[in-house]
């Protein structure tokens, strides 16, 4: 079994590989490679440690707003091609309609008032079982 | 649960001092059942994606001894927005996971044997590739292409590069999955799993009402919305950028041995049909089209059963500048020259005076500014 995914592995990356080389010509080997080195690079070596760094200041904070966090930043992420809009195009209005600028900012606000709403809930939970707030995290 | 002070903390004192060794990651959030989880998650999300991809690109390039139906007609609607909204969905997934296991990153000694270095590398051509093939994807849809290469084929090739890389690291893990997946997760960390179910699950809200219309008013982030554009549909290449300028009362459409004017073709029986344009890049809308059964006028000008046409556009140059219909979808009633969008005559961008619009065809293929169709 082990031995046939090897092969089927094995086999799809160097047709990758060779479907790359071979159309070398639209497939431009040194942006190819530039980008997919890049991506793992501004991974591992920046976006992440940042995140540790951020995270640590964090620990503190309640849930909630940690939760909230951690989706604004993946929202905030996945949106910046159409935030930043340099797609746009001055002879297509239908590409990249919309104000996102404006349109994720209400979609943060939108995520803020989540988790006031859950921090606001949990405690008031907490208050009407006469339990006291345990310590955040 | 009980979390240590500090993130990067004390030195490991059992071992000898090398300067990565001494990273500690204490965040009680990752654990096998995590990674595993998330894990499972992604390989569904990369197989649709690898299998959806691939079915456009053959829909796209279609090999000579296979021909494509045309019905149902939402099929690449479906399968290429599942592509698209997927590959968005699977974004917060990739960064979940690869923070579950991040340190793994720092493991020492980096490298203990060859098979270690071989699993290494490919677990390094995987997550390169996964990356590659998600921020390229999303760029793409933006239409925003700070590369040099050709989008198509970089992400087309390197799908399977990927692909590969994922067989073999699940055939590795595949022990470890099945070990872990029973145990239940506890509560902090099934906190974390939903937290990363949200993110992705509103990512999709947020985009996926450029192709699902109930979800269209949520769609605040899409790169689309389908009810913009010139008579109310979104255009991905306009007249200036192909181009084209409306021709005049000389223009003739020619088919076959036929050569026709804009009025004849307004004088031959108008069909109606509701169709998608569904685009590569995950966006799709629909619209009430009128003109002449491209299968009826085909007929007349001599096309047997088994024909293939090639559909030109007055476009100078570009690689999407013709298409070719094989019998089942030139042959399908639904299938239209089309002379009006909506009720209204075309407008430049949709392909004025004639466009095809055909069902089950990728966007790019719906050829506008037709001029001549050649009947081979």
């Amino acid at each position: 079994m082990r031995i046939a995914g090897y092969a089927l592995g094995g086999g799809l990356i160097l047709l990758g590989l060779a479907g790359l080389a071979l159309n070398a010509g639209q497939a431009d080997p040194l942006s190819w490679a530039l980008w997919f080195g890049g991506g793992v690079v501004a991974h591992d070596f920046v976006l992440v440690p940042v995140t540790l760094a951020l995270g640590v200041p964090l620990r503190r904070v309640p849930r909630p707003y940690r939760v909230g966090l951690v989706v604004a930043a993946m929202i905030t992420l996945v949106s910046l091609p159409v935030v930043l809009g340099f797609g746009r195009r001055a002879d297509n209005p239908s590409q990249l309609p919309l104000d996102y600028g404006r349109n994720l900012a209400a979609v943060l606000l939108g995520v803020a008032v989540a988790a006031v709403a859950a921090d606001a809930w949990t405690r008031l939970r907490r208050r009407r079982h006469g339990r006291a707030a345990p310590p955040s995290s | 649960m009980v979390r240590k002070p500090a993130l990067i903390e004390r030195i490991t004192s059992d071992r000898p001092p090398e300067p990565i060794a001494r990273i500690r990651f204490t965040s009680a959030l990752r654990s096998e059942g995590m990674a595993a989880r998330l894990g499972v998650a992604l390989g569904i999300a990369f197989t649709v994606a690898f299998a959806t991809g691939l079915f456009s690109h053959f829909l796209q390039h279609p090999p000579s001894w296979l021909d494509w139906p045309s019905r149902p007609t939402w099929l690449y609607r479906v399968t290429q927005g599942v592509h698209v909204i997927g590959g968005i969905a699977a974004i917060p997934l990739l960064l979940a996971k690869l923070w579950t296991v991040y340190p793994k990153l720092w493991q020492w000694p980096p490298l203990r044997s060859a098979a270690h270095a071989a699993e290494r590398g490919l677990v390094l051509l995987l997550v390169a590739g996964a990356m590659f093939q998600l921020v390229t994807g999303l760029l793409n849809i933006a239409y925003t292409y700070p590369w040099s290469f050709f989008f198509p084929v970089a992400h087309y090739w390197t799908a399977f590069i990927v692909y590969g890389a994922l067989v073999v690291h699940v055939t590795n893990e595949w022990a470890k999955v099945r070990r872990s997946l029973p145990e239940p997760l506890e509560g902090g960390r099934r906190g974390f799993l939903l937290t990363v179910g949200a993110a992705s699950g509103l990512a999709v809200l947020l985009t996926a009402g450029e192709t699902v219309t109930p979800l269209r008013r949520l769609a605040l982030l899409a790169p689309r919305a389908p009810g913009v554009g010139p008579q109310g549909l979104p255009v991905n290449r306009t007249a200036q950028a192909a181009g084209v300028v409306a021709p005049g009362p000389d223009y003739r459409l020619e088919i076959g041995a036929l050569s026709l004017s804009y009025e004849d073709l307004r004088r031959l029986p108008q069909h109606t049909v509701e169709l998608p344009i569904a685009c590569v890049e995950g966006w799709s809308a629909s619209a009430r089209w009128t003109g002449v059964r491209l299968g009826d006028l085909a007929r007349s000008a001599g096309a047997s059963p088994d024909a293939v046409l090639r559909v030109e556009s007055l476009e100078p140059h570009g690689g999407y500048r013709t298409s070719e219909l094989r019998p089942p979808h030139w042959t399908d009633p639904l299938t239209l020259l089309a002379l009006r969008l909506d009720g209204q005559t075309l407008h430049i961008d949709h392909g004025y005076p004639v466009r095809l619009i055909a069902p089950n065809r990728p966007g790019a293929q719906q050829t506008k500014w037709i001029h001549r169709i050649v009947i081979t």
